[in-house]
């Protein structure tokens, strides 16, 4: 690597600095997109996206500077966006079931309606499975 | 000497422009489709082929090192947590979802659509026979 001539380094230089841009501003758009989801499921999937982008950054940095230890930063990062991605949607599962339960307790008439308006619109085994599960 | 690093520099630049391009793709996917379940497939497209292309350039420009080798493990790390993430939030939506079905109307029509197809097939068949 290091008999490359002059031109080259600057090439190299250049396109990792235009990758580097490109990247950010996709960053950008995706953090519109999960500002924007409707459902909590968009922000997941848009903040795992941003995750992607930034392991693809940070491996572009760790050339460009020629250090050779952030690809494992790289490596720790996926390790954590994954956990987190787990860990948030485990949880936020567990606090709707919570909700759902003390809503139920609360009001059982409005929840029977609401049932009945499931049961209206067709006939479905999940929704059997869940009416079961709510009497 | 100097061929052979130019040849690495355009090998690499491409299959570093491909991954930029896969990226592109699964941004437009995701604010094209309506429906979270729709746009984690676009989503999951980026996760996997998108970094493979990138990292897969960046390994061509870096040589024969440990930085290489790394940049495998994080390839193939993410082939393996991405689906399994995905299909954490897949149920997360469906889980919490109350009228999931507003998003789903389709499969009825489209399953009454594929029993017609069928029919009209074997209609053909046993008419092209009879001929």
């Amino acid at each position: 690597m290091s008999e490359k001539s002059a031109v080259l380094e600057m090439i190299y230089r250049n396109m990792y600095i235009a990758v580097l841009v490109i990247l950010a501003v996709m960053l950008f758009v995706c953090l519109i997109r999960a500002v924007r989801g409707p459902r909590v499921a968009d922000r997941i999937v848009a903040v795992n996206m941003m995750g992607t982008m930034v392991m693809v950054m940070i491996a572009v940095l760790s050339l460009l500077l020629k250090e050779g230890f952030l690809v494992d930063i790289c490596l720790i990062y996926a390790m954590v966006s994954f956990l987190a991605v787990v860990v948030i949607s485990m949880v936020y599962m567990g606090v709707y079931a919570e909700r759902a339960q003390r809503r139920r307790q609360k009001y059982p008439q409005g929840h029977n309606r609401e049932a009945d308006r499931a049961g209206m619109q067709g006939t479905e085994p999940e929704k059997g499975e869940s009416a079961n599960g709510n009497s | 000497m100097e061929i052979l690093e130019w040849i690495r520099l355009i090998v690499g630049g491409a299959l570093l422009l491909c991954g930029l391009i896969i990226f592109l793709i699964e941004l437009y996917g995701v604010f094209h489709l309506k429906y979270v379940l729709n746009r984690m497939h676009a989503a999951a497209m980026g996760d996997t082929l998108g970094i493979s292309f990138s990292l897969v350039g960046l390994m061509v420009f870096s040589g024969l090192n440990f930085t290489t080798l790394k940049m495998m493990l994080i390839v193939i790390f993410l082939w393996f947590a991405s689906p399994v993430s995905s299909h954490l939030l897949a149920r997360l939506e469906v889980v919490t979802n109350e009228n999931l079905e507003n998003h789903c109307q389709n499969y009825a029509e489209l399953a009454e659509l594929e029993k017609e197809l069928n029919r009209e097939k074997e209609d053909e068949q046993t008419g092209g026979q009879e001929a």
